[in-house]
This record gives C-alpha cells, sequence and structure tokens, in this order.
C-alpha cells in the first residue's frame, strides 16, 4: 500500500545525492483515497437521522396535563333550589326563623354523607308563610320561580278523604318549575302529621300544630324530605354498592323479558308480551332516555328445570322454597338467557324472569327468614336482572295428563309486570315500596305510571352523570398511565380524538351540571365515558406485540455495526497515513529550502 | 379455551371426547358444555385480549368476558409450563408478567372484585409470582424446581387422561352437595403432598378475607348474590290506560300492513330510475361488460388477443430498441 515516489528526472534540477523514501518525500500526497473514504463515512453519519426517523413509533399526542387535572378534580356540583311553604298558621311564625332552622337542620343531616351530588355548596332556601290574614316570605335572590301568595289555601286540601293524586296534580299546577323543590304544611285536618311526597318536584305535610315546640318537629320533618328523599332518593347509601349503575359503557341496556316453562309436558304458557311492551314499558324507556339508551326483547323457553330444590309444606299448603335457595335458583345450565343478538359487546343486559313451575312443584312460594310467604315471589341478583316465580291458578286442584297451552291473563301479566318494576327500580337503587320511614317519621311516596317520580329520575340522574364521571376520570387516568409506560407502543390518532372528545364532554356536563341541568349533564357525561371506554379497550393497546427498546437496537445492530466499524477504521486509516506522508512532504520541503 | 388438541386429534379413538379416569364414565365434554375459544383461536394474545377486555368491535359476547366491579372470577390454566411461563399450543407462552400485567390492567378497570388463579403445570407457583393487584388469590400446583404429574395412563385411549392436581380438586367437589359450606381453605389443605407429587403452593397476600370464612361457591358453581323484591310497584291508574288502548293498537297493525305493501311499489320504480341516471362511463363499461358475457367462446377471443399482442409490441419496442442500442452510446461516448 505505499506509495511508490515518483522518478525525479536528472535533468530538472541539481538533486542531492539520495532521498529517504522512509522520511521524505517529494510530491504532494495525493488525496482522492481519503476523499473518498471520508465522503463513505460522512454518508453513513447523514444517513443515521434518516434511519432514527423511518423507525420512529407514531404516537399521537395525548393531553396527559388535562387527563391528569380532570382525575384529581372528577366533580359535579349540582345547585340546590329548596323552598318550603307554611299554609294557615294563625301564629304567624317569622320566615326567616323557620328558613335558618331548616337550614341549620339540613346542614346537620348532610354533614355525614359526602355522596357526590348532594348539594355540598350552591344551596338555597326561600319560606313563605301564608295566612289569611298575611303573607311574608324570605327574599329569594330569583323571584319568578317561586310561590306566589295566595296561589294555595288551606280549602284546597280535602282533608276528609285521602285524594293524594288530585292534592299532587293541584300542587303541580300551582307549583310546577323545573329545578325547584317545595314542601307545602298545612296547618288543619285531624290528629297527627301526614306526609306524602308527590310524583313531580313537591310534597306536602299536614296536620293540626297549635303549640310551639311542634313547630321543630315539623321543621325536622321538612329538613328530612329535602335531603333523604330529593337529594338521597330515599335510600341510604346511594347505589345498591355504592358504586356502580347497570349501564353499558355504550350507554345501552337491553332488557330481556323471558317466560320460562319447566316442564312444557305439563302445561304450556304463552304471554301477549306485544301490548305490555306498548303500554306498560314504552312510557318507562322513554322517561330515562337521558340515562340510557333502552331497547327490549322477548324469547319464550321451554325444558328449564331450576337447579335448587323444594320442600311440601303442609301449613302453606305449597311448595316451599327458602331464600337460602336463591342464589342457587338460576340454573346456567340449562336457561340460555344470553342469546341476544342485538346487544353489542359493551351494552347492558338486564334479564327478567318469569318462572311457571312445573307440576311437581306447584305452587311454588318463597320462603322468607321472617317466617312469612313473600308477596312477590320473586327476587333480584344486583346488575343481572329479576326472577318472579308465577304459579298457574288452580295448579293443585287440577289433574294435567297432557300438555295443555295456555296464555297468561292481562291481570296475571299486569301483575308480573308489577312485579318486575319493582325489581327493575331496585336494580337502580331506589326502593319497590311506598313507605320511607325516616328518622322523624314516615312518608308516603306516590308511585307513577311511568315507573319513576320526576324527582328521583333527577335523583337518578345526578347519580348517574357523577358517576360517568368518576368512570372517565379513572379511565383517562389509566390510559395515560399506560401508554406512558409503554414508550414504544404505537397510538393512532382515533385514539387522540377520542380522549379529546371524551374530555370535551366532561367539560360539557360540569358546566352543564352547575347550571342545574340534570338531563343533559347526564347525557355529556354519558358520552364522556363512552368515549372514554372506547379509548381504552382499543383493541391496538395490546403490550405483548410492541418491541422494547432494546428488542430494536437488537434487530438492527448486524446490519449496521459491521459496516460501520469497517468505515470508520479505513477513514481513520487513511487519515493517518495522510498526515504521515504530508509530515513527509513538509520535511522535504524544509530541508529543500534550507539547502538553497 | 380449550386447544382441543386431544379431544379433536386424528388419533384419538373417542373423537370429542375427554374423560377424566379410564372407566369412562364421565365424558367432560358433554351437551352442557360450551367452549368460546377452542382449536386454532387459543393464542396467548386472545387469551389477554378476553382478560383485559380489548376486543374488535364485532366480536360477539359470547367471546368476552362481560364482568364488571362485583365479578368473582375463576381462571383455570393447565398445561405444560415451566419457570414463569406457560406453554400455549406448542409454540407460544405466557410469560408471568404478562399475566402480570393484564390483572393489572383490568383491576384498574374494575372487572373483577376477587379473582381465583389456579395454575396446573410444572413450576406453577412461578407464573403468579409477579402479581401485585389486590383481590387475587392464586395457587399452583407445584413449586420452582418441581414437575407435577400425571395421575394415571388409560391404556384404551393410550395417554394419561387427568393430571394429579386436577383429578383431586374434582374428588373434593364431587363429594360436596350444594348446600355444605365448604370453605377454600379446606380445599387448598385438602391436597396431600405425598399423593401429588408434587408441594402446592398458594399466595394470600393479595387477598384481604381469610380463606376460612370464604366458601368455594364464592368462585365455584355460578352462584349468584340475591336481594328479595318487598313489593311490586303498583300505580291507580294502571288498568284505566291499558283498557282504552286496546282499540287503538288493532287499528295500527292494519295501517302497518299496508304501509309494507306501499313501500315495495317504489322500491322497483327507483330502480329503474337509477338506470337512467348513470354517468357515461358507467354505462359504456356495463356494455362492455355484456358484450362480454355475450360471446360465447372465450378460448378464440384469447387466441385472437395473444395474437394481435406480438406485432403490437414489435412496433412499440421497436424505437425503443434502436435509442439504447445505436443512439445512446454515440450520445455518451
Amino acid at each position: 500500500m505505499s506509495e511508490i515516489s515518483p522518478e525525479v528526472p536528472d535533468n530538472r534540477q541539481d538533486a542531492p545525492s539520495h532521498v529517504d523514501p522512509n522520511s521524505t518525500r517529494i510530491t504532494k500526497p495525493g488525496v482522492k483515497r481519503l476523499v473518498l473514504t471520508l465522503s463513505v463515512l460522512f454518508s453513513l453519519v447523514l444517513g443515521f437521522p434518516f434511519l432514527w426517523k423511518s423507525v420512529e413509533i407514531y404516537r399521537s399526542s395525548l393531553p396527559f396535563g388535562e387527563i391528569s387535572e380532570m382525575e384529581s378534580n372528577p366533580s359535579l356540583s349540582f345547585p340546590c333550589r329548596f323552598q318550603a311553604v307554611f299554609i294557615n298558621f294563625n301564629s304567624n311564625p317569622s320566615p326567616n326563623h323557620l328558613q335558618l332552622s331548616i337550614l341549620d337542620k339540613i346542614t346537620e343531616l348532610t354533614s355525614n354523607s359526602s355522596q357526590c351530588g348532594a348539594c355540598a355548596n350552591d344551596l338555597a332556601l326561600s319560606v313563605t308563610v301564608d295566612s289569611i290574614s298575611s303573607c311574608t316570605q324570605t327574599h329569594p335572590t330569583d323571584n319568578s320561580n317561586y310561590y306566589r301568595c295566595g296561589a294555595i289555601s288551606a280549602v284546597d286540601f280535602d282533608f276528609s278523604n285521602d285524594d293524594d293524586d288530585g292534592v299532587d296534580e293541584l300542587l303541580e299546577s300551582v307549583l310546577g318549575v323545573k329545578n325547584v323543590y317545595s314542601v307545602v304544611v298545612v296547618n288543619g285536618g285531624g290528629e297527627g302529621i301526614r306526609a306524602v311526597v308527590g310524583k313531580y318536584r313537591h310534597a306536602w305535610i299536614v296536620g293540626s300544630v297549635e303549640e310551639e315546640e311542634e313547630e321543630s318537629v315539623l321543621v325536622s320533618r321538612v329538613a328530612e324530605i329535602f335531603v333523604k328523599m330529593f337529594v338521597n332518593g330515599g335510600t341510604e347509601n346511594g347505589l345498591i354498592h355504592g358504586e356502580f349503575m347497570p349501564v353499558g359503557a355504550d350507554r345501552r341496556i337491553v332488557l330481556s323479558f323471558n317466560l320460562l316453562n319447566a316442564e312444557p309436558n305439563d302445561w304450556v304458557y304463552d304471554w301477549d308480551f306485544q301490548r305490555v311492551d306498548e303500554t306498560l314499558l314504552a312510557p318507562i324507556i322513554k322517561v330515562l332516555g337521558p340515562i340510557a339508551n333502552i331497547s327490549v326483547e322477548s324469547q319464550v323457553l321451554y325444558h328449564t328445570p331450576k337447579s335448587s330444590f323444594s320442600y311440601w309444606d303442609e301449613k302453606w299448603k305449597s311448595y316451599i322454597f327458602s331464600t337460602k335457595d336463591l342464589p342457587f335458583f338460576v340454573n346456567s345450565n340449562e336457561w340460555h338467557l344470553d342469546t341476544s343478538i342485538a346487544a353489542g359487546g359493551r351494552s347492558k343486559i338486564l334479564q327478567f324472569v318469569v318462572y311457571v313451575p312445573s307440576a311437581k312443584e306447584c305452587p311454588l312460594s318463597l320462603l322468607l327468614p321472617t317466617g312469612e310467604i313473600s308477596k312477590t315471589n320473586g327476587f333480584i341478583s344486583p346488575m343481572w336482572g329479576g326472577v318472579v316465580v308465577w304459579n298457574p291458578p288452580g295448579c293443585l286442584n287440577s289433574e294435567t295428563n297432557h300438555p295443555s297451552r295456555h296464555t297468561m291473563s292481562r291481570e296475571d301479566l299486569q301483575a308480573v309486570f308489577e312485579v318486575f318494576m319493582g325489581q327493575f327500580r331496585q336494580l337502580f337503587g331506589l326502593k319497590s315500596n311506598n313507605l320511607y320511614i325516616g328518622a322523624s317519621g314516615t312518608y308516603h311516596l306516590l308511585p307513577s305510571g311511568k315507573g319513576f317520580t320526576e324527582w328521583e329520575l333527577d335523583v337518578l340522574s345526578r347519580q348517574f352523570a357523577c358517576f360517568n364521571l368518576h368512570s372517565c376520570a379513572t379511565t383517562l387516568g389509566s390510559l395515560s398511565r399506560l401508554v406512558q409506560s409503554l414508550p414504544r407502543m404505537i397510538i393512532m390518532d382515533e385514539i387522540g380524538k377520542l380522549v379529546q372528545f371524551s374530555l370535551e364532554a366532561a367539560k360539557l356536563a360540569q358546566s352543564n351540571a352547575s347550571l342545574g341541568d340534570n338531563e343533559s349533564s347526564a347525557v355529556s357525561s354519558g358520552q364522556a365515558r363512552s368515549l372514554a371506554e372506547d379509548a381504552f379497550f382499543h383493541p391496538s393497546i395490546m403490550s405483548i406485540s410492541y418491541y422494547s427498546f432494546e428488542h430494536c437496537f437488537a434487530i438492527y445492530s448486524p446490519f449496521f455495526l459491521p459496516v460501520s466499524m469497517h468505515v470508520l477504521l479505513a477513514a481513520l486509516r487513511e487519515w493517518k497515513r495522510y498526515k504521515q506522508e504530508k509530515a513527509k512532504y513538509t520535511a522535504w520541503k524544509a530541508k529543500v529550502k534550507v539547502e538553497s | 379455551m380449550l386447544a382441543d388438541d386431544m379431544a379433536c386429534n386424528a388419533r384419538n379413538k373417542y373423537p370429542a371426547q375427554v374423560f377424566n379416569n379410564e372407566n369412562h364414565k364421565l365424558n367432560l365434554y358433554g351437551d352442557n358444555v360450551e367452549v368460546d375459544y377452542h382449536g386454532y383461536e387459543v393464542t396467548v394474545e386472545n387469551f389477554l385480549r378476553v382478560l383485559t377486555g380489548r376486543h374488535e368491535a364485532a366480536v360477539p359476547r359470547s367471546k368476552r368476558l362481560l364482568s364488571d366491579e362485583g365479578s368473582h372470577i375463576l381462571l383455570y390454566m393447565t398445561g405444560h409450563g415451566g419457570d414463569e411461563f406457560l406453554k400455549f399450543q406448542d409454540s407460544e407462552e405466557l410469560q408471568s408478567h404478562d399475566l402480570a400485567d393484564a390483572v393489572k390492567q383490568m383491576k384498574e378497570k374494575h372487572r373483577f372484585k376477587e379473582l381465583l388463579i389456579m395454575v396446573d403445570t410444572c413450576q406453577a407457583a412461578t407464573l403468579f409470582s409477579q402479581l401485585h393487584s389486590p383481590g387475587v388469590l392464586a395457587i399452583g400446583s407445584s413449586m420452582k424446581g418441581e414437575n407435577s404429574y400425571s395421575h394415571h395412563l388409560d391404556s384404551d385411549v393410550g395417554v394419561s387422561v387427568v393430571d394429579r392436581f386436577t383429578f383431586y380438586t374434582l374428588a373434593f367437589f364431587e363429594k360436596l352437595n350444594m348446600y355444605d359450606n365448604a370453605s377454600l381453605s379446606s380445599l387448598f389443605t385438602s391436597y396431600n403432598p405425598t399423593l401429588l407429587m408434587s408441594t402446592t403452593y398458594y399466595r394470600t397476600d393479595l387477598y384481604q378475607r381469610k380463606l376460612e370464612e370464604v366458601s368455594v361457591t364464592n368462585f365455584f358453581g355460578s352462584v349468584m348474590e340475591t336481594i328479595h323484591t318487598d313489593s311490586a310497584y303498583r300505580t291507580t291508574h294502571s288498568r284505566k290506560t291499558s283498557e282504552t288502548k286496546m282499540p287503538l293498537q288493532e287499528s295500527v297493525k292494519h295501517d302497518e300492513r299496508r304501509q309494507l305493501i306501499n313501500s315495495n311499489v317504489q322500491d322497483q320504480t327507483s330502480d329503474t330510475k337509477i338506470e337512467d341516471k348513470q354517468c357515461p362511463f358507467t354505462r359504456r363499461w356495463n356494455a362492455f361488460q355484456d358484450k362480454l358475457e355475450k360471446i360465447e367462446r372465450i378460448d378464440s377471443l384469447v387466441n385472437y388477443g395473444f395474437i394481435i399482442m406480438f406485432p403490437l409490441l414489435l412496433i412499440i419496442m421497436f424505437p425503443l430498441l434502436l435509442i439504447s442500442t445505436w443512439l445512446l452510446p454515440t450520445f455518451v461516448s
């Protein structure tokens, strides 16, 4: 590889006697090889950023800051507007005094519950005392929605008969304003105090009160109605287990109604479900619209025995099964209930089962732990649905040797559906009966033809909105932690968009809630949760599909490492050689200069 | 999830039947058994997708784990395994850290309240060594460094029919009836190391409740939590409204039938309209396709095509050939 220095022609100059090729050279060293190797090295170095860009993972940017901000504060604050109207109190108590005492009682009752949806910050109460002679009011901030003096008088309350519905309609025509909850306290009537909560957003207490100390009883009852009914919905700890709602992640519920004939050889029952669907179920579905998109399916099944056992009891003249058998009642092997095609993967299906027992076990009754027979013969399983055992009429006496086909009568079907309605309410965390026993007394709750009264719907909307927002915040938080823990995972644009829309819907829900609009805040919080779940459960987020950085390095290094090593070595060697030859040349030049 | 490599094996003398004992009394693959993933669908990816819930939108409900915050899940895994892995289909492995990661994500998304993992493989206890999520109880048939053995050989079928851990678990449950209140600790302590030829190991550090108080029906037997319904929800208006609505519905049904007939006629007229509105390109294309369909002998068309092709090629390629061979070199040199 050493260069041969060209022959120096003798006639060109009087050269010295000899040149030492190891220390001097006469011509300039060539640069072609150096340029070649350096250019290869530089092209390799230049190509490196292109390589890096080509193995870059596409990650759509997620707003991590906003997500963590929402996760730390996923709360909704609903404003509460209450009013209390006292009618026919001749002692003329002062409204301001009453207002203060009611507010005290309310704060005492709400201090130990810290649920979302309770009026923590924004509470306004207006009190009116209206009697024949005068009418005084505390001054509310917004006058138009509140009670006008003289609109109700004591004669409207007919104390002789208990026409609660009539009174309810009358009060609704007078007081019916969205977002304001009212309690009307009337002095009159017979002995004792009777409290009724209507189907809309008001309640009334009727009682004869003359002395001062009974006033505090009334105050505590008014406060209890406000807090326990209108804010908490008549339940003690919110929902059944305090946390979950039977609504699917895509805001859909499928109600699946099943009529099970345990032994078709004895009898076969059919039902006219279409009529029930149109008359009884349609209003309920419409009313629950803001909370969930509900669809209904029904089927009739045969040969579906239950897996628990029953025994004959002479005292009750029927076959008895007890509450200990209830967990084993649903026979998942034989009952093929979840066969819905319309339900998507994320919808929630609630099963409602009517069980028609066989002739060997008819009539079948449920014995409660208290020793009584259940009036409904039904039970629920939270988040699954409900079961009702319906005994065919006259089954104890009839001798059926051949299978006979019957249709359930209208009255029987109506009765069964009333039990279903109770079970549906239980699944949502509300009570199925019409009586509430509180600390200060008992309250009658008027039932509504739509399954839920308006104040109950308000409570459900608020609890739904809270739950959805909380769930959305935790889902987005988990997603952001997961994404940050896998730096080499592709995040598609779709996921970024879903997260963004979810955050927008959550903000919309929060602003709607602070304005007091329960329905739209339930809708937008439902959308926020649904979008967040779509983002979290996106099928491309599977950690097993993505390599770590070490893995990526191990794949690419066998291609580039040997080549780059050789090129680098060659460039270094050429550079060293060039420097050597250059040194030789400068040495010779110096020598020539010295000599000349 | 069953890989069905035994039940559907071509060399299985009793196809689609799996016995737990050489007396062949009980066919485990009976009428009521519902298998959601079998054969080629049993992969590590599908398993993790089932656990975490990340399916494609079209996956049906029967192939999803439809659990929620209150569910108790039983996960029973058996097969070949080793130190921190479980073998899938003789070609893949499920690593213990992947399982732990999936369980962690399930917990974050509240997909279970309690989870029981039972593993019957060699060195089974290593598979759940990396779990950290609360509410998980795990038991393995053998510890690190130990093997798990099969119970007995069925000389008729030619393979061992059941593993020891599974055999003794089944024996425990056969002795119970519905109303026995056996606890999980009685199940876990029923395994005899000399009979199993390995030491079972279970971890309870992530599980809050005491094993003596938890019944086996907490996880086994598909037992539900129930609440009695106290009363029906009755309204006074309900009877009246149902009667008045009856006549209306019958008339509604007639109207629907009439509307159905009308819509058919409309569809036909709309079809003809569509043809007129097509653009000229599609019209010509359709005409071309009609003509093609009318040609009876396709072979002759193909032959004609070939014959036409060669001269066409020559005509096109000739100038290019000229340029490349004669003209270009003169320009370059």
